[in-house]
């Protein structure tokens, strides 16, 4: 594959004395969709800031095509950008601000106006191209700002929270339309978002992101299945996390020693932990199953039902396992018909081994 | 714009001060370093009755345009259509940019002996007052100058108070009236000091009102410092008592602020 | 609940009474202007535009508005164009002594204008500057900017802080960005501050009464007239001042306006 299209090597924002992205290193290929992610303030909008060169890193470098983009002047580069607030120019029309990058380009009016209204019509709007922006709906508004951005034709293209002003019922809309334009024109897109259905649902590999740092890198199943931290487990999805003690190790599992008894889990791929070592054994919610009584095999852990939540076709049941411990389940509304439950049933939760993972924070 | 600022307002300032050490002899203004200037004015009678005298004044008209203003304000926050008050706010902005001069002439013509008021009154029997040339006068002349500005000020406060504090209240049996002087006149507390310092500010360096409605017996400061120049070119004594003026006016604007916005933070 | 619409009524009625108080010398003014009777009272002495044809007359009039308008003029454009300099550069920037920036800035109108006018007149008077209508116009300047600055600064803070990013986001460089961005954008703000700034010089009197020397302005005549006669001449000045002045002031408000309903609809 050669080259990737950006590099991020060792790089670092300070604001003052505060560490704003602390190191980091990502490298992305031509035609991905990556998603950085994590809460506010974890550094993702500081490092597409500086992919567009509206920061400059304190340290480290950033190289597009090979080419060190440091010191680049935002308006000398080709990294357009979709503001989570839109950042649409109100005095000017729908037209004249898609048509804004290529006046800037120095492009003539017939030509501008060709291309731009060539985007106004793949993205459907070409109907408002004399409106004023205020007179647009939100997601009318996503268009225009989607359309100013890719008239240019650019390598890459940069999002920062784009969806977050959109009411809930267009998002979803707006996503399959957003990764299926990415995957037509083949533009690598960097989306941030702290949106976790979000990121997956439209993104080839995720980076999650806290304090500045990047926790773990990689496709969306790889990040839900198998959290490389403790906080990209607590982030992501619904897991249940459980401290412990590594006994002993066999056949590439990990028998682990908590206060709720034994359980095993997957050994990690790379780094298999020490026996006597802390670590936390990891199993999402859901991958566990609820029953009357223990499976003939694997970990089970008995414990009283407190309550549950339901969402559509999916229950989430907290069971007390004692020690002041919840375990979160998730299941199929239909798969609990049999269990006859109400608030205070004893049940078993049992997962496989393979289903849990260990982390190797205590 | 530093540039410009500093030339033509901070050099000036600052000239004004060393001028007041300046000495006038043979009706020359020369360099000098003589406090002569400060004792002989502050040491003279008449400048610490005008200096008190002024200071009344402007309390006074502070005081009376806050009182007048308050209702009005309170009116057109409460009681007033949203497009009516947008159309009253732009009529009220738009004296305090146009010729005060004119209309405190104008003032004249129907407060004088002969004038409007007093042919009104005669008609009903009353009459006539003597309306010029008096503190009545003045005062009438420093409410148009300062009144719409104090209703605004006060208006943008008490607009801004949470409509949620004054149901609460009503709520918890607090009454109408109760309400305004419990809740809303602490919550509007800032703007209402603001305006009243507005008021003290404007009135204390206004030259207009005093001198043609007033009949500047007795002057103000201004009226004082506008003769030594005008007539006595004695400007280093001018400057002495704009200095006064201008100390004056920064203690007030200090303590006005620290009442608005220092005791307000205690009390959050 | 009666007691309730009696109190509304009464504070609409209070309202009006204090509005037309507000208004009643403007209207004075404007109406014995026309009145053909040398001291004003009523009755009315008849219509007649004499006072009028006697101002435009008066050479010295004619002198001070011809010396007035120059100054209005100029002063609000150069305070304008500094204005937008100093709020554009707190807009941006930050840097030491900011604060210090802002006073300088947006002090002048809280001191007094006679001692803004001594101010001037002592120190341009030592630097041999006094007397000439330029002089009137830089001291205008100093008065005019910090209105000029507070209408651009707020329309500024109107602003999507992204919006010069996104400029630059899109290869406007910074002057570029300036010029298709940030001046749009504030544009109504710049046109209200022109008109406001030039509302505010011309009707200044104090500082021109002390700077202006033989380069009288209007206002300064007027003032002048006050000190020495009661004269229905002065009506009809005062009359034309203030429909120039409140057409100035209207301008600059309505300027702010226009725009505003498209914003509000977003």
């Amino acid at each position: 594959m050669g080259e990737p299209l950006l590099i991020l090597d060792g790089v670092s924002k300070l604001y003052g004395d505060v560490p704003a992205v602390r190191g980091i290193d990502l490298r992305i290929d031509a035609g991905e969709f990556v998603a950085i992610m994590g809460p506010s303030g974890c550094g993702k909008t500081t490092t597409l800031r500086m992919l567009a060169g509206l920061e400059t890193p304190s340290d480290g470098e950033i190289r597009l095509r090979g080419r060190r983009m440091n010191e680049v002047k935002p308006w000398d580069r080709d990294t357009p950008m979709v503001w989570q607030s839109l950042a649409l120019f109100p005095f000017m029309s729908v037209l004249k601000n898609v048509e804004f990058g290529l006046k800037m380009r120095g492009l003539g009016a017939a030509e501008r106006e060709r291309r731009a209204m060539g985007w106004l019509e793949r993205l459907h709007i070409a109907a408002y191209r004399d409106r004023q922006v205020s007179q647009l709906s939100g997601g009318e508004r996503q268009r225009v700002a989607l359309a100013r951005a890719l008239v240019t034709e650019p390598e890459i293209l940069l999002l920062d929270e784009p969806m977050s002003a959109l009411d809930a019922h267009l998002v979803v809309h707006m996503q399959s339309e957003l990764k299926q334009l990415q995957e037509q024109l083949g533009i690598t897109f960097c989306y941030v978002t702290h949106n976790q259905s979000e990121a997956f649902a439209m993104a080839d590999r995720v980076v999650i992101m806290s304090q500045g740092r990047v926790q773990q890198i990689g496709s969306p199943r790889e990040v839900y299945r198998t959290p490389a931290t403790r906080f990209v487990a607590e982030f992501v999805g619904a897991n249940n996390i459980l401290p412990g003690r590594v006994r002993a190790l066999s056949d590439g599992l990990v028998e682990v020693e908590t206060a709720f008894g034994c359980l095993r889990a997957k050994a990690p791929a790379d780094d298999t932990p020490e026996v006597g070592r802390d670590v936390s054994l990891v199993v999402s919610a859901d991958r566990v199953v609820l029953g009357r009584e223990a499976a003939a095999e694997g970990n089970s852990l008995p414990g009283t039902l407190i309550g549950e939540e339901f969402v559509g076709a999916v229950v989430t049941l907290y069971l007390d396992i004692g020690r002041e411990t919840e375990l979160r389940v998730q299941t199929q509304q239909h798969n609990l018909d049999d269990l006859d439950l109400a608030r205070g049933t004893r049940l078993v939760a049992s997962w496989r081994p393979e289903h849990s993972v260990i982390l190797p924070e205590g | 714009m530093p540039v410009w600022q500093i030339l033509f307002f901070v050099a000036a300032m600052a000239f004004l001060v060393v001028m007041s050490f300046w000495s006038v002899k043979s009706f020359r203004l020369t360099p000098d370093f003589t406090f002569a200037n400060w004792i002989k004015m502050y040491g003279a009678g008449y400048f610490q009755d005008t200096y008190l005298r002024t200071v009344l004044y402007a309390s006074l008209a502070a005081a009376v345009s806050s009182a007048i203003a308050f209702p009005c304000a309170f009116g057109l926050a409460f009681r007033v259509s949203p497009n009516v008050r947008r159309l009253i706010v732009f009529m009220l902005m738009t004296p305090y940019f146009t010729s005060y001069l004119v209309r405190s002439y104008s003032w004249k013509i129907v407060l004088t002996e002969n004038g409007v008021l007093n042919t009104l009154f005669g008609w009903i029997g009353l009459g006539p007052f003597d309306m010029t040339s008096n503190l009545f006068a003045t005062m009438v002349g420093y409410l148009t100058l300062i009144l719409p500005i104090v209703i605004l000020l006060q208006y943008f406060s008490l607009v801004n108070v949470d409509r949620n504090l004054i149901e609460a209240a009503h709520n918890l049996r607090c009454g109408r009236l109760r309400t305004v002087f419990v809740i809303i006149v602490p919550a509007a507390k800032i703007g209402i000091i603001l305006a009243a310092t507005f008021a003290f500010i404007l009135s204390f360096g206004d030259f207009v009102s005093p001198s043609f409605l007033g009949g500047s017996k007795p002057p103000t400061l201004s009226i004082l410092m506008v003769d030594s120049v005008k007539s006595g070119s004695q400007w280093p004594r001018a400057a002495v008592v704009a200095l006064t003026m201008v100390f004056t006016l920064l203690v007030v604007a200090f303590a006005a602020l620290t009442l608005a916005y220092g005791s307000g933070k205690r009390g959050r | 609940m009666i007691l309730d619409r009696t109190i509304t009524l009464a504070l609409r009625f209070y309202v009006a009474l204090v509005l037309l108080l507000v208004f009643a010398p403007i209207l004075t003014s404007f109406v014995y202007s026309f009145d053909a009777n040398r001291y004003a009272a009523i009755p009315w002495g008849g219509f007649s535009t004499k006072w009028y044809a006697a101002a435009f007359a008066d050479p010295d009039v004619a002198k001070g508005f011809r010396n007035t308008v120059i100054v209005a003029l100029s002063s609000s454009t150069i305070a304008t164009v500094i204005g937008f300099a100093t709020a554009y550069t707190d807009y941006r920037y930050r840097f030491f002594g900011k604060n210090l920036y802002l006073a300088l800035a947006l002090l002048p109108p809280t001191i007094p204008v006679i001692i803004l006018g001594l101010a001037m007149l002592v120190f341009l008077a030592q630097v041999g500057l006094s007397g000439e209508l330029y002089t009137v116009v830089f001291c205008h300047v100093v008065y005019c900017i910090p209105f000029a600055m507070a209408l651009i600064r707020l329309r500024l803070s109107q602003m999507d802080p992204d919006l010069e990013a996104a400029a630059w986001n899109l290869g406007a460089g910074q002057w570029r960005t300036l010029r298709e961005v940030i001046l749009p954008f504030t544009f109504p703000a710049i046109l209200s501050a022109l008109f406001l700034t030039m509302a505010v010089s011309f009707d200044e009197y104090a500082i021109a009464w002390f700077v202006s020397g033989f380069n009288e302005t209007l206002p300064v005549r007027i003032l002048v007239l006050l000190q020495r006669e009661v004269s229905p001449k002065v009506n009809a000045i005062g009359s034309i001042v203030f429909m120039i002045s409140m057409t100035l002031v209207m301008l600059a408000q309505i300027a702010l306006m226009v725009r505003k309903p498209r914003r509000q609809a977003g």
